[in-house]
């Protein structure tokens, strides 16, 4: 029986659709006969003309304000001068509206000539209505931590890509940061706080529509209505599963809600620069990394070109006689430019500016958009159409661009008085190119960074292409990265009575991404080995001076000519020489079902019931092939390939299905309750430990409406103190937790004596049965305050949010048992964190109306519970997320900080147990003094510190530099030095307008964010080998005679991070913070008496400069404050070797642009 | 009306909330799980062991990979000497961590401790093979009892493998011969089992992995078999014979340890498989060494598949740390005699050119026979490259690809009859010096030692001049003025003759360590391993002769005199070259060089808990 019961059920759900659907039109095909009559009533009353104007207080008409009919569609704008004529039935209410001001509503008995209706201003409405989940709320009886965020002011005008680098600095407790220039690149967003999870997401909810989609960058910013973000467990709950780091809420644009066809088309040109200098050392580059060679007692240095001591002499030279005059375009000559020395090594002695190369000028930039709004009977209507086309900073590139398209589509018809039917259709595609060079995660940019500036590049003598990251950008062939994302929505809207409303919503979303890698065989003149000897036609030597003038064998200074060997030096089939396609195709099908019941009891009490389900299903699959070694390189197709065949692939699946539940109370408008409750359920998890139930309440309470607050009124104007806690579950891990695999089939680097790949399996991982949800969990506290009339408001918000039963690994697990601890619910993490928001609006007598927003929010997490480990290295309980633990820098040691010998040597003695145990046995310099503090621990190598190197503090006084025993508890002369989350983000907004001109500066910064630096713009001394080398590293180094210099005596790093001189200490720790121009716009709308005559009802031209100015403490280093490490367009997390600040340089753009009404 | 609409919406409503149980069942799709749904039949089994061989049976690794390869990884020991920098230390503080917990998925991402030549504390693959003998128990039904026996062998014989690498690190480890539960704290943390303790287990999967293994399996050579697992207990149970022996550990164990070897040893020899009849160099350098007469398991290498960087560090282009004076002088001359005592012409001649004609052919098959700048001793290794591949040092636009970056693809010999056949008669001649074996007759060298000096010479060598060294006679065998006092006649020469037969490979630490001689690693007390071959620089290396080499490019004459080069004495310049800025490694604890320390941090991890974890003896 119970069998029986269970089938139904499975074959009711999945004709549910059909049946229903069946149903809703039996009910369309029988339209209620008193609606029909209704209608008819109104048509015959009698009708008279009114004639009147709109204004504001100091009686300046308003255009484009709203008159209608209340409770009707009928209706008509002002025109140009506030003015406006319209027939009403005798008796009606007539409402005008517009945008900024209170709506007011006035009876029409008789007809008017000259109505005067004076609107009250009203910037900052608590009566405007806020997007919420699954319905609106007023913003006065708000009483979660929810932002709705301006559009107008924030996004338009602006040159950017996408939303999601407009939102940054412009919403407390929402976190956009953009670790990579790269055009096409998704910003990272974050909602309150930078990690919630150490096996989920921390990443928000992005609902357009109510449905998720997969990045903001799909969409068009001029589709946007409203945005509101949803930040404490009591607002976003309602969205559940998913929704647990916050939920960012888009609203698209709907049709018009009185008949009219308005037709909208703005552009923007932008040109892009970069936004710092290059920056990097030249021959004093070299200059450090002969010093460093020196100091390790090596003679010559370099990876393809050497610098020598005689080189170095030369390479001065050679700036004094040819710096300035001999450019990017010279060719690269023998004796001149390089030569073999007697060793046979290379020699490089010209600088090469790789700017020149490699860098654009100007990256140009446009947008074009078309909007068509409208309504016309029952049916209102808005299309849209976006093209964005942005070229990259890359020069020689054949294509290096991102290009978007999108269209949508959103049709409402009201079939009668009980139902509408609402579809919607968005079409997005991106599309991003880029030179395709190598199939890892690491560009040429890489190198760019890597090689020093005597690596040549450009052409030589004999017009070859030089090997060089420049040339292989050069050459490289073109990879794309496509993505398509389609959604198709359809639902209807019941209004079961006044009161009772109910809405359905189906959505299909297709999303596809395809990235086609096309490769090539790169040539040149390689200069990465040793040249050939140059002979003339009959085999002689020809031979060179100093010049690369040709001169006779026996002439002063002449010596053999060497040429570079041209050839192609990818190998057949090595990479990238072959074609690589990537096809990802997801689909994700939502339902969302809800109803809404509105109650008011003797206008006292006032009750809002929500009750709904929301169900999500996702197929995610994939596949690539590639075939090696093309046979043609202009048109790199599958059919050109001839080698070896690979292909892959993977599908993946998930659900979530949802009931919720919400109550809203407010009683005498004053005090306010909400409640929300979910039950949910996730594919996650194993089939007993797939639901549960999430409970939040949040409550508000009007202040200033209360009587005893009355005296403030003449200041205060509202005051609302809110409160809110909630659960919310997070299951945003992969479904494997509980299922031990023994992974995929893998080919393996062993072949079989016929040389296939055989294949083989894991070990199976450890798993424990009972993985479960984590639980967010958050208290909030706040208020929204308003003074002077409403023009200055202030909102501040507390919030402490705990993530309980935080899916982490298991404690008490050693490495005896083989492989690593099995995930299970055991962790405790919180962030703290408070929001404060102001702005400030006002019009002046004179017509000149000014606005202010400030914003700035910080969070800290912590980890609270994380079993017994105890190294600072990894997680720890205790532990703030981001902490950078470092050595305190006392300062340079000098020469007489050491004690010198007869000869005015540096003595090396062996230290002993008396100078600390840790440096027992070790080699130092001998220091003066009767117990001076050795740091001899910290040597490694041939390097021992002397005079120009970095002397610790001995923080615990100890007698010893060491690090204890790597732990909390046992750091030695450790201690936390700093931070790499950004700290106090903020941003601020300064507009004012007058009669038509509009001017408006936007403010963003970071208050606090360090940064050990990991590469050779952000280390000194990263890689001298290697060769590249900030120009401010070696432009104040130490020296004898420079003891008073910044950066320590030179020495190699040899890639490391933290060793030698460069162990992580307090004084080399980057300061990230910045203040930036974000914005600054320059609108001036035409007037209207003249627009119209071109049948235009606004015509605005606009310039326009975005990251206009940047302050930070960079000194120099040619670094965005805002990047990254390992985060960029090939990997999110090891990207150039996880290497920061070595990819695509960040840009500043000036544009200009219009915007047309019809 | 309404009524309509209150029915569509419960309906609505109760449809979609009815029955979802299937919607929310979403398993994982993309792997195997462990359960009954794998481990059917023998390819189960087989394709679960495949992850063991690329790190067990490294041979030249792959890409770019360096861990237990000849010449990139074994580079610390005696035989080596890097220039211009200081000789790498023995670790002298107890580290904070070295141990290594990997997901499955990352198990052969891991590391080494190339000090050690063996594994980091990682019980990784350990665990591995303790699932796999637990699954051919459990799934024993799908097997046949032959197939049953073969599993068992080869989870056996890798269990006993990983717990080798583990113990020639740590000596003491703890031992498991199941997979541990999470919860069962005690078992994990257990204190180190004893060594002797530890060998015995890896002798009991060893002799049962030998007895029950297929003699082919799948009828391929390139999985584990009786031979190879044959040859690879030969040679652990000669390191542990002789450690035991030599470190006055139990005589007992080191008896059973060295019958073992020798059996093992003789299960390959008798089985008529194998012979040293091809050249030396064959052995490295070639394409494919399928049917190699002399190979008993090698790692197959193809382009664009799978390819190394071995034969690239032999290019003669890429730079190496070179091999040194003392390595040189260990290479017995052609005439089968030590340099000091032989009657070869140009016996004391060290000049490289020189040394290829008048020392065992395996010289000249292993360095370039001149001085060459690519490595800092001047002494180039390009044994691990073809003869065609090493021709190109002076003309490298010429060469083809395969022999530069990580795209070689010559084969490599993972366990060859030379080793077994030397581990035989090491064993043997251990047995009969201290446990009162059957002694050592000429028959047996000839099988061993002569056997392997007899392969004939490529081309290449004749026409360098090369020629076979003279057999080993027991009757007339030749005293070694150089030879340890502690150390027997005869088992001085077997010494030898691995050190000349395994330059760059896996042997050389391992073989110190276990005779106790660790003390030849010691700069100070054995001068000549600071010292490159004798070289006239104006004619042979002129390019040292330059302003860079004044006041730091030393020779030392016949004399022990030394010449430093001052700008205008280059002719001068004539003698044993002195490693440039080469300096000696810091002095040394003997007794703590042998076996690694335990990290700080696991040791208080162990405290922490209650338990005990023992530091490594002399730590």
């Amino acid at each position: 029986m119970k069998r029986l019961d269970y089938l139904l059920a499975i074959s009711r759900v999945k004709r549910g659709l059909v049946i229903f659907g069946a149903a809703a039109l039996i009910l369309v095909l029988n339209p209620s006969a008193s609606f029909a009559a209704n209608t008819a009533m109104a048509m015959q009353q009698s009708k008279v003309k009114v004639k009147g104007k709109v204004t504001d207080k100091s009686n300046v008409g308003i255009p484009g304000a709203s008159v209608s009919i209340k409770g009707t569609t009928t209706g008509t704008v002002t025109d140009i001068d506030g003015n406006f004529s319209i027939d009403v039935p005798a008796g009606s209410n007539l409402t005008v509206s517009f945008m900024g001001y209170k709506p007011q509503t006035i009876k029409v008995t008789k007809p008017e000539n000259a109505l005067v209706i004076a609107l009250e201003n009203d910037n900052v409405s608590l009566e405007q209505v806020v997007v919420v989940g699954y319905g609106s709320q007023k913003k006065g009886n708000l009483t979660g931590a929810v932002t709705s965020i301006d559009v107008n002011k924030t996004l338009e005008s602006r040159p950017i890509a996408d939303v999601g680098r407009g939102l940054q600095g412009t919403t407390p407790g929402l976190s956009v940061t953009l670790p990579s220039a790269e055009v096409g690149s998704d910003p990272k967003i974050k909602v309150r706080g930078q990690f919630a999870s150490i096996n989920g997401s921390t990443s928000p909810l992005i609902l357009m529509d109510n449905v998720e989609i997969p990045s903001i960058t799909l969409v068009n910013p001029d589709d946007i209505e409203s945005i509101t973000v949803l930040k404490d467990a009591a607002s976003a709950s309602i969205y559940g599963a998913k929704a647990a780091f916050g939920v960012i809420l888009i609203t698209t644009k709907k049709g018009a809600k009185q008949e009219s066809v308005n037709v909208t088309y703005t552009n923007n040109f932008s040109w892009q620069n970069s936004v710092k200098d290059y920056n990097m050392g030249g021959v004093d580059a070299l200059e450090y990394a002969m010093i460093a060679a020196k100091n390790a007692g090596s003679t010559s240095v370099g990876a393809f070109y050497k610098v020598t001591d005689e080189g170095l002499a030369k390479a001065k030279d050679w700036e004094k006689n040819y710096g300035g005059k001999i450019g990017s375009n010279d060719p690269t000559v023998y004796g001149r430019d390089w030569y073999v020395n007697a060793a046979g090594q290379k020699v490089g002695l010209r600088t090469y500016d790789a700017y020149e190369y490699m860098i654009k000028k100007w990256a140009p930039s446009q947008t074009h958009n078309l909007t068509v709004n409208g309504k016309s009977g029952n049916t209102t209507y808005n299309i849209g159409l976006g093209y964005l086309d942005q070229d990259g900073m890359n020069k020689l590139a054949k294509e290096d661009n991102f290009t978007r398209y999108n269209s949508s589509i959103r049709l409402s018809s009201q079939y009668n008085k009980y139902i509408t039917f609402n579809a919607g259709a968005i079409y997005s595609k991106r599309i991003k190119k880029y030179p395709y060079t190598t199939g890892g995660t690491i560009d040429p940019w890489y190198y760019l960074y890597r090689w020093g500036p005597q690596y040549p590049m450009g052409y030589d003598e004999n017009g070859k292409e030089l090997r060089s990251p420049a040339s292989e950008f050069h050459q490289a062939n073109t990879a794309e990265q496509e993505k398509n994302y389609t959604n198709i929505n359809l639902g209807f809207h019941l209004n079961l009575s006044e009161n009772w409303t109910a809405d359905f919503d189906y959505s299909h979303a297709n999303e596809e991404y395809n990235w086609t890698r096309r490769g090539i065989r790169f040539s040149g003149a390689n200069t990465w080995t040793g040249g050939a000897l140059r002979k003339d036609a009959a085999g002689n030597q020809i031979y060179v001076n100093s010049n690369g003038d040709v001169v006779a064998s026996g002439d002063a200074g002449a010596m053999p000519a060497y040429d570079l060997v041209n050839q192609v030096y990818t190998s057949v089939g090595s990479t990238p020489d072959h074609i690589y396609r990537q096809s990802t195709n997801s689909q994700r099908n939502t339902f969302n079902a809800f109803t809404t019941y509105n109650l008011k009891l003797n206008d006292i009490h006032s009750f809002k019931f929500m009750a709904g389900m929301n169900r999500v299903s996702l197929i995610d699959q994939n596949h690539w092939g590639q075939i090696t070694s093309m046979l043609d390189f202009e048109n790199v197709q599958f059919g050109s390939a001839s080698g070896l065949q690979t292909a892959g692939g993977g599908k993946s699946w998930e659900s979530q299905l949802g009931f919720f539940g919400r109550v809203n109370y407010s009683l005498m408008d004053k005090y306010l309750i909400e409640a929300n409750l979910r039950y949910d359920g996730s594919s996650k998890f194993p089939t007993n430990l797939q639901w549960r139930w999430f409970p939040s309440f949040s409550a508000g309470w009007r202040l200033s409406e209360e009587k005893f607050m009355e005296w403030a009124k003449p200041i205060l104007s509202s005051f609302k103190a809110r409160a809110s806690y909630g659960v919310i579950g997070d299951q945003t891990v992969a479904n494997s937790l509980y299922v031990s695999t023994l992974g995929s089939f893998t080919q393996s680097t062993w072949l079989d004596e016929n040389g296939n790949r055989i294949y083989y399996v894991n070990s199976p991982n450890e798993v424990l049965s009972d993985v479960t949800w984590q639980d967010i969990a958050t208290l909030d506290f706040g208020f929204d305050a308003r003074f002077f009339k409403n023009e200055l408001g202030v909102v501040f918000d507390w919030y402490q949010r705990d993530t309980k039963n935080m899916l982490v690994a298991m404690d008490g697990i050693t490495a005896t048992f083989g492989t690593s601890s099995p995930i299970g619910n055991f962790g405790n993490l919180r962030t703290k964190g408070w929001e404060v928001s102001i702005d400030y609006n006002h019009k002046f007598s004179n017509g000149v109306g000014i606005n202010a927003m400030f914003t700035m929010s910080d969070a800290v997490t912590k980890v609270t519970e994380y079993g017994s480990s105890k190294a600072y290295s990894g997680w720890y309980n205790g532990k703030t997320y981001g902490e950078i633990w470092g050595y305190r820098t006392d300062r340079l040691y000098q020469m007489d900080d050491f004690e010198l010998d007869a000869n005015g040597k540096l003595q090396q003695i062996v230290l002993t147990s008396a100078n600390g145990a840790k440096n027992a046995g070790l080699k130092a310099y001998k220091l003066k003094g009767d117990n001076p503090v050795y740091q001899a621990y910290l040597q490694s190598g041939s390097f021992m510190f002397g005079p120009g190197d970095v002397k610790f503090k001995d923080l615990d006084g100890d007698g010893q530099i060491t690090d204890g025993g790597g732990t909390y508890d046992n750091h030695g002369d450790k201690e936390v030095i700093g931070n790499e989350t950004p700290r106090y983000e903020y941003g601020f907004r300064f507009g004012a307008d007058y009669k038509g001109v509009d001017f408006t500066v936007f403010f963003q910064g970071v208050g606090k964010r360090d940064l050990w630096g990991s590469s050779s713009t952000t280390l000194p001394g990263f890689n001298t080998a290697d060769g590249a080398i900030a120009s401010r590293f070696c432009s104040d180094y130490w020296t004898e005679s420079n003891p008073n210099a910044f950066y320590p005596r030179p020495w190699d790093m040899a890639n490391s991070t933290d060793a030698f001189n460069m162990r992580k200490q307090d004084k080399y720790l980057l300061d990230m913070s910045y203040l930036r121009v974000k914005n600054i716009t320059l609108g001036y709308t035409m007037p209207n008496f003249i627009s119209k005559k071109a049948f235009i009802d606004k015509a605005r031209f606009f310039v326009s400069l975005e990251n206009a100015y940047t302050w930070d403490h960079l000194d120099g280093l040619p670094i965005d404050p805002e990047v990254m490490p390992g985060v960029g367009l090939l990997s999110d997390d090891n990207y150039q070797s996880g290497r920061a600040g070595i990819s695509s340089p960040a840009f500043k753009t000036i544009s200009v642009g219009v915007q047309l009404n019809f | 009306m309404k009524r309509y609409l209150f029915g569509v919406f419960s309906v609505a409503v109760m449809l979609f909330t009815a029955g979802c149980d299937d919607f929310l069942d979403r398993p994982q799709l993309n792997s195997v799980q462990d359960s009954e749904k794998y481990w059917r039949n023998e390819v189960d089994f087989r394709t679960y062991s495949v992850e063991f061989y690329p790190w067990f049976f490294t041979g030249y690794n792959s890409g770019y990979g360096t861990t237990y390869t000849p010449l990139r990884g074994y580079t610390f020991n005696d035989d080596i000497t890097s220039g211009e920098a200081k000789q790498t230390d023995f670790p002298s503080v107890v580290p904070t961590s070295v141990s290594s917990m990997r997901s499955p998925s990352q198990l052969l991402t891991g590391d080494w401790r190339t000090l050690y030549h063996g594994e980091m504390w990682n019980f990784g693959w350990v665990r591995k093979a303790n699932i796999m003998i637990d699954r051919t128990e459990k799934y024993k039904a799908n097997l046949s009892d032959a197939a049953y026996k073969h599993w068992m062998a080869v989870g056996r014989f890798f269990r006993a493998y990983a717990y080798y690498n583990l113990v020639i690190t740590f000596g003491d480890v703890p031992y498991f011969d199941k997979p541990i539960d999470e919860s069962d704290l005690v078992t994990m943390y257990k204190d180190r089992d004893p060594r002797g303790f530890v060998m015995d287990r890896i002798y009991d999967d060893l002799k049962y992995a030998i007895e029950n293994s297929y003699l082919l399996d799948n009828s391929s050579t390139q999985y584990v078999n009786k031979y190879v697992i044959a040859s690879v207990a030969s040679r652990i149970m000669l390191f542990e014979g002789t450690w035991e022996k030599y470190h006055g550990l139990s005589a007992e164990r080191s008896k059973k340890y060295l019958e073992f070897c020798k059996e093992a040893s003789e299960v390959v020899i008798n089985s008529k498989k194998y012979s040293c009849t091809r050249d030396f160099r064959s052995l490295f350098g070639s394409a494919s060494l399928a049917g190699h007469p002399e190979v008993i398991f090698y790692r197959n290498y193809a382009a664009a598949l799978v390819t190394h960087a071995i034969a690239s560090y032999s290019n003669g282009e890429e730079g190496q740390s070179g091999v040194n004076l003392q390595l040189l002088k260990s290479f017995i001359c052609n005439d089968g005699k030590p340099y000091k005592v032989s009657g070869v012409a140009n016996a004391s001649d060290f000049r490289m050119s020189e040394l290829a004609k008048s020392r065992d052919s395996r010289l000249e098959a292993t360095f370039y026979n001149f001085a060459h700048v690519k490595s800092q001793s001047l002494i180039y290794c390009d044994k691990f490259i073809s003869r065609e591949g090493a021709s190109y040092w002076n003309k490298i636009s010429q060469r083809p690809a395969q022999y530069g970056s990580n795209l070689n693809e010559n084969d490599a010999p993972v366990l060859r009859y030379a080793e077994v056949l030397l581990n035989w008669i090491e064993a043997k001649a251990e047995l009969a010096q201290t446990y009162g074996g059957d002694p050592v007759t000429q028959a047996d060298i000839d099988l061993s030692i002569n056997a392997i000096r007899n392969r004939p010479l490529d081309a290449a060598a004749i026409a360098n001049g090369v020629s076979k060294t003279a057999p080993l006679i027991l009757a007339t065998m030749v005293d070694d003025p150089d030879r340890d006092a502690d150390v027997p006649q005869l088992i001085w020469e077997i010494r030898r003759e691995r050190r000349m037969e395994f330059v760059y490979e896996h042997t050389r630490l391992l073989d110190i360590k276990r005779w106790k001689k660790i003390d030849y690693m010691d700069n100070a007390k054995y001068p000549d391993t600071m010292y490159g071959p004798w070289v006239n620089f104006s004619a042979e290396v002129p390019a040292y002769l330059s302003k860079a080499y004044e006041g730091n490019l030393i020779v030392r004459k016949a004399d022990g005199t030394l010449v430093t080069y001052n700008g205008t004495n280059g002719s001068q310049m004539v003698g044993f070259y002195k490693i440039r800025k080469a300096t000696p490694r810091n002095a040394y604890d003997y007794a703590k060089a042998y076996l690694s320390p335990i990290g700080s941090q696991e040791i208080q991890a162990y405290t922490n808990l209650g338990f005990t974890l023992t530091q490594t003896q002399g730590w």
